[in-house]
């Protein structure tokens, strides 16, 4: 039974007004003016020229932005649609503009999403997020064409990034849950996701939105959540990603202790599921891949090292609670190495990770601390890819965190022997 | 004369014998009582052990610095079994005063009535120390981690200033709740602190100008490059 109470009167009323629906597009916003216009606009252009004779609805859900993020989005339309169109659409697009209830976040945001697909009897959704600069109309062909005409059940982007961009996703999040589920979804935190009314549906079905779900582990879980659930998954090439710089306050040890949290917090709950898995396979794959220029990314691997090495220096304390005494002694002869000769092999690497995922689970120290003595560890490893890449092209990165993700597969017994002695999966 | 003595002897048996009868109910009560303590005491040192040894207390006082701390003093005793101890010596010592109660004695009493009155005194103190404790040690980890990931210069040093802080002021509380010397502790923490403070804005505003200097030039410069860096890591 889905619990529908949480949602406001007023968005009752609004969807109420609009009735049912074929296809809806959520946009989660919090003070995204500078980008949101670009944004309907381009949800707008993709509805009316892939799916015109669709009921459809546009739905932002706001966390009370003060930019005037939900002025934009009432205002922004398509100048002309002779520019995309070879005719006038036949339906136009319901736009709904709502503030979401619940703790801040986009879990929050998407919960009202996934609640007005309920209501409004939605066959297929997608979400895209509000700061993309790169979106184009046919994202929402490709979100929402799988789902609506080949019964597909959720979506996850493929892009084309730069190879140093998005590393804690290439270095952990894909390899991990590729390993742990079987699923070689690229992207599993993407953030533009497509997925069927049903799947709305089941994603309603959980209680988890007053956990850090709703705060920000919002993509890993509906990722994991259609995998685990058995859902028919696929993914949708869209070319480049391109959004707005991030806010710099934001800083890389918070951002990957959330993003590892919450992939390790799935882990404990799926545990059951994982342990037996054996090998991964191929998610299929719609669009049509081509090479995307891209800017070319500074890097200071100066930094990098000088951080880890400092990591190393004064975290032994609390990395003797969570890392094999094997994986910590490898750790201490890869920090004394010189930058001439640093690399941090990828067997090391995995069994850190797992180290890392065992303690998280067995709750030796508090899992905040934990995941913030992380960070040196990423870097380290982060720095030696950038080593070893340094001339790489595309294919040949690809191809070396493929050797990456299938050593998170081959280290697997390690996980499960380590799991288990530790008491972590009973 | 005689009759006087052997009647003053007589009359001085009986009151001893009247006064040993009179007190040795007493003493039996006293006895039963300690037996009592000894059985209670055991029995909750056993249970309490069992359970904190169940709900995984010496992994949790071996994550929180806790074991690392007694080893230290040379305690090798796994930190659940000391709970257990502790508890017993607290049931016993209580029982112990009952009993004495049953003596009837008067300074016993008295004694009996303070140790009663005191004796939540010292659990609040005891409860300051715990909490001091566990507070310095996860704040000074914490201090220590934000310190490495931020690339400060000597985290270690950030780590064990906020430890020592926290120490000494909850140090000071515990000794606030056992009414030690109220006032010299008050006054004692008050300089001690102060002095601290002063003495470490002195050291890094003077003698650490440089330090200083290079350690803010060193952040800013770091905003700059993590503003040039490129790195997207989602």
């Amino acid at each position: 039974m889905i619990d529908l109470s949480f949602l406001p009167e007023s968005l009752r009323r609004q969807l109420a007004d609009v009735g049912q629906v074929d296809v809806l597009v959520g946009i989660p916003s919090y003070n995204n003016a500078r980008t949101i216009g670009h944004v309907v606009r381009a949800v707008q252009g993709g509805l009316a020229r892939h799916f015109p004779e669709q009921r459809a609805l546009l739905v932002n859900s706001d966390g009370g932005s003060t930019d005037g993020t939900p002025d934009v989005v009432r205002q922004a339309s398509i100048a002309s649609f002779e520019t995309i169109l070879a005719a006038h659409p036949l339906r136009a697009v319901h736009r709904i503009v709502t503030p979401y209830h619940g703790i801040p976040g986009k879990g929050s945001a998407l919960r009202t999403v996934f609640a007005a697909a309920a209501v409004t009897g939605a066959k297929a959704c997608a979400v895209v997020d509000s700061d993309l600069r790169s979106i184009t109309p046919e994202w929402i062909e490709l979100l929402l064409e799988p789902v609506l005409v080949q019964g597909l059940d959720f979506i996850a982007p493929l892009y084309h990034r730069h190879k140093y961009d998005g590393t804690i996703t290439n270095s952990i999040v894909y390899p991990l849950t590729r390993a742990l589920y079987g699923a070689r979804v690229r992207q599993p935190i993407g953030g533009d996701f497509g997925f069927s009314g049903r799947l709305a549906e089941h994603y309603l079905t959980h209680d988890v939105w007053s956990s850090d779900v709703a705060r920000y582990g919002i993509d890993i879980w509906m990722t994991t959540t259609a995998i685990t659930g058995g859902y028919k998954i696929g993914q949708s090439f869209l070319g480049a990603k391109i959004h707005d710089a991030k806010d710099p306050s934001v800083d890389l040890s918070a951002m990957l202790m959330q993003v590892t949290g919450a992939v390790l917090s799935l882990m404990g709950v799926h545990a059951a599921r994982w342990r037996e898995v054996r090998a991964s396979h191929p998610v299929p794959v719609f669009g049509f891949e081509y090479a995307v220029g891209l800017e070319p990314v500074p890097v200071n691997l100066a930094r990098m090292l000088e951080r880890f090495r400092t990591g190393a220096r004064e975290l032994g304390e609390i990395w003797q609670h969570t890392l094999h005494p094997a994986t910590a002694r490898e750790i201490a002869a890869v920090a004394a190495a010189s930058d001439e000769e640093f690399a941090f092999p990828p067997a090391l690497w995995v069994r850190t990770m797992y180290d890392f995922a065992v303690a998280h689970q067995h709750g030796r120290l508090n899992r905040e601390h934990l995941l913030r003595s992380l960070t040196p560890l990423y870097l380290g490893r982060t720095a030696a890819f950038v080593v070893q890449t340094r001339e790489s092209g595309a294919e040949e990165v690809e191809q070396i965190l493929e050797e990456l993700c299938l050593q998170f597969e081959r280290e697997k017994p390690y996980l499960l022997e380590r799991w288990d002695e530790t008491g972590g999966g009973r | 004369m005689t009759a006087t003595f052997t009647e003053r002897l007589i009359g001085s048996l009986n009151a001893f014998f009247e006064t040993v009868l009179h007190f040795l109910p007493g003493l039996l009560a006293a006895i039963l009582i300690l037996l009592l303590g000894l059985l209670v005491g055991w029995v909750l040192k056993t249970l309490v052990s069992r359970l904190l040894r169940v709900a995984r207390f010496d992994r949790a006082c071996d994550s929180n610095g806790i074991t690392q701390v007694l080893d230290r003093a040379d305690i090798r005793t796994p930190p659940s079994t000391l709970v257990g101890k502790g508890l017993f010596w607290l049931v016993f010592a209580s029982f112990a005063m009952a009993g004495l109660s049953a003596l009837h004695v008067g300074f016993v009493n008295q004694l009996i009535a303070e140790f009663f009155f005191y004796l939540p005194r010292v659990l609040s103190a005891l409860l300051v120390l715990l909490v001091g404790f566990l507070l310095a040690n996860f704040l000074s980890r914490a201090a220590l981690l934000s310190a490495v990931n931020a690339g400060l210069p000597s985290p270690r040093l950030i780590a064990l200033v906020v430890k020592l802080l926290i120490l000494v002021l909850s140090f000071a509380m515990a000794l606030e709740q056992l009414r030690i010397a109220t006032s010299i502790v008050l006054a004692a923490f008050i300089i001690a602190f102060g002095a601290v403070m002063f003495g470490l804005a002195l050291a890094f505003g003077l003698g650490g100008r440089e330090v200083a200097k290079r350690a803010l030039e060193r952040q800013l410069d770091t905003r700059n490059d993590e503003a040039a860096d490129g790195f997207s890591h989602l």
